[in-house]
């Protein structure tokens, strides 16, 4: 009620000084992965606040939301387990013990969930329905991002210490190549028929021939490339630069530089709010920053040490 | 609530850390450093901590006055090398590795790895609580690792240089000889594994030990009464363990932070003495020599031992 007041006294003020309507922050539930607390920060959107903190186990990083929706899953790696949360409250439904679970990422046809274990160097791809573990790809060196081919047959996966990319066959379950794309390969996404990596050893994206795996072009972006993400309309690839620490807006189509924020504190995860605004993680300063894009102003909130995924749920509403 | 030294980690390892990783072409190790630096800053703050304590208590009620302060400097230097530079570094990355490679390949076998959370799940979330129930299962391992350093000859050779301070000081804590510590740690880090303590809580874990056991060793007429004498190891309880007539296995108090272990397995000695330190058994490079000078004298000393069978103990 008290929201609901304040909303309507902005709104007048503004239209009685002639601003406009101001944009309402959007609703819902935001999650939080707070790496080095062991915990996720639950954080009503609206209003702007952290309501509680889900307990881990000791270390987790990165979280997906199933494909039927049901189920937030969270990868805890040194806790070597998977947590599934109730995407609409955050609380825990079970805890399923899995190796070093990394980066997690479900293949678009929804079969297969693959686990990079970053810390011990392999690839899992487990059955979604069963949680079975299918097949493990030992690899060269630390996997540490993935990203899939819209038809489901094939995952790419940075090895963030060996400067590679390596490419796996989903139908066949076999490796298909392993190629240098630029040094510390991290952030990977498919983009009209390309395979793009992130280079936080350079100031780049790498852009690569997923048939090949070899480098067709080289997109700067600011030193430390580390993650990208596309937005939801699809138009603007976002970079989070995190030695440069700002984060990048580029035009998706032509790959142009459109324009670049400041969000200092080790920019790294984003998720899209239906209001417009990103929601970023900064590793090195406890908070989750909220940009608004017109405008280029951040909000922070406060959460847990190193935070490192993030996932909005509009549809979820605060308790 | 912010943790102000992660938040100075956090500045130090943006502004100082990665630009020079970045330079070098080692941002492959960005991750791992993140962790490291917070222990550094966790290491300062406890150095400095340690000083804003031990040296008032000090100053304060001295048991001894010595003219020539030659042989603390050494131990100054053992300190800063070992609490801002490696202990951090060994605890958090080498102990990290480990607990990754074994806990993973136990989860790959159908296993649950070990956690003192798996066996009392209700301290799930409850951080502290679980930081304080590992803390006391670590200090009672490490009473048996210090009592039986004294009872076995080459290894007594080596914790040697730790009790051949005559000048025992708060500094004097980390004057170990760097086989004693590496034997410690891997006793450490295998009950730490064995009970799975959190990889980012082990080198906090060791620091918060270590600043009691600083405590316990300062040069000050210190001691927590009737009760705090058995709760908490004082300088007056550590004190009796370093005493010229309690070195090598006629000691006595062998607890690093809590007594207890002492008192139920019939090792304390609560007498309201404040003892005469050093080992009268050691040679003079030993109590007085430089850094490398003790180091070698331990070696040396390990090594008659071994030859004359455990005599030399």
């Amino acid at each position: 009620m008290a929201v609901r007041f304040r909303v309507l006294v902005l709104v007048a003020t503004c239209f009685v000084l002639g601003l406009g309507v101001p944009k309402a922050p959007a609703a819902g539930l935001a999650f939080v992965v707070n790496s080095s607390s062991a915990s996720i920060s639950v954080i009503d959107m609206s209003e702007r606040k952290e309501l509680r903190r889900v307990p881990a186990l000791r270390e987790p990083h990165h979280l997906m939301l199933t494909p039927d929706g049901k189920s937030l899953l969270v990868g805890d790696t040194t806790g070597n387990q998977i947590l599934f949360l109730d995407p609409a409250t955050g609380d825990v439904q079970r805890r399923v013990p899995v190796s070093d679970p990394y980066q997690l990422g479900f293949s678009p046809d929804g079969k297969f969930l693959v686990v990079n274990g970053l810390a011990r160097n392999q690839v899992d791809v487990y059955d979604t329905v069963e949680m079975a573990l299918i097949k493990r790809f030992p690899v060269e060196s630390t996997p540490s991002h993935l990203a899939f081919s819209p038809d489901s047959h094939t995952v790419f996966v940075s090895l963030q210490g060996s400067d590679k990319l390596a490419a796996f066959d989903l139908t066949s379950m076999t490796p298909l190549w392993t190629e240098p794309v630029g040094p510390t390969p991290a952030g990977v996404l498919w983009l009209h028929d390309k395979v793009l990596v992130a280079d936080m050893g350079a100031d780049y994206v790498a852009v690569v021939d997923p048939e090949s795996g070899k480098v067709t072009d080289h997109i700067v972006t600011g030193k430390g490339a580390h993650n990208l993400f596309l937005s939801p309309d699809k138009k603007i690839l976002w970079v989070n630069n995190r030695v440069a620490g700002t984060t990048s807006a580029l035009d998706a189509e032509t790959l142009k530089m459109m324009r670049t924020y400041n969000i200092p504190g080790g920019p790294d995860d984003i998720d899209f709010a239906p209001d417009g605004d990103l929601w970023i993680t900064r590793r090195f300063a406890e908070k989750v920053a909220i940009l608004h894009p017109d405008t280029g102003d951040f909000e922070t909130i406060d959460v847990g040490r190193s935070p490192h995924g993030v996932w909005l749920n509009p549809a979820a509403t605060s308790p | 609530m912010v943790d102000p030294f992660d938040l100075a980690a956090g500045w130090l390892h943006e502004t100082f850390v990665i630009p020079v990783l970045y330079a070098f072409g080692l941002m492959r190790w960005e991750e791992l450093a993140q962790g490291w630096v917070l222990f550094v800053v966790y290491g300062a703050v406890q150095v400095v901590l340690t000083l804003a304590i031990c040296l008032p208590l000090e100053r304060w009620r001295p048991v001894e006055q010595w003219p020539d302060k030659h042989a603390v400097g050494v131990d100054i230097f053992y300190t800063v090398l070992s609490r801002v530079g490696v202990l951090p570094l060994v605890t958090f990355v080498l102990f990290y590795q480990v607990q990754v490679a074994l806990n993973g390949w136990i989860t790959d076998h159908g296993w649950i790895p070990p956690t003192l959370e798996g066996l009392i799940p209700p301290l799930i979330g409850h951080s502290l609580l679980t930081f304080a129930m590992y803390a006391v299962i670590l200090d009672c391992a490490d009473y048996w690792r210090h009592l039986v350093s004294h009872r076995i000859g080459w290894w007594w050779a080596l914790h040697s240089v730790h009790h051949a301070q005559r000048q025992m000081t708060f500094w004097s804590d980390d004057r170990n000889h760097f086989l004693d510590d590496m034997i410690a740690f891997i006793w450490f880090g295998l009950i730490a594994l064995a009970i799975g303590v959190p990889p980012l809580q082990f080198p906090l874990l060791v620091l918060v030990l270590r600043f009691v056991e600083s405590l316990s060793h300062a040069n000050a007429r210190v001691s927590f009464g009737v009760v705090g004498e058995r709760l908490l190891v004082s300088p007056r309880f550590h004190r009796a363990h370093h005493g010229v007539l309690a070195h090598g296995r006629r000691s006595c108090n062998y607890g690093a932070v809590l007594p207890w272990w002492d008192m139920l397995f019939g090792t304390a000695d609560f007498s309201d003495e404040y003892v005469p330190t050093g080992d009268p058994t050691a040679e003079e490079a030993l109590a007085t020599g430089s850094w490398f000078a003790q180091q070698r004298s331990g070696l040396r000393r390990l090594w008659l031992t071994v030859v004359s069978g455990g005599k030399e103990a």
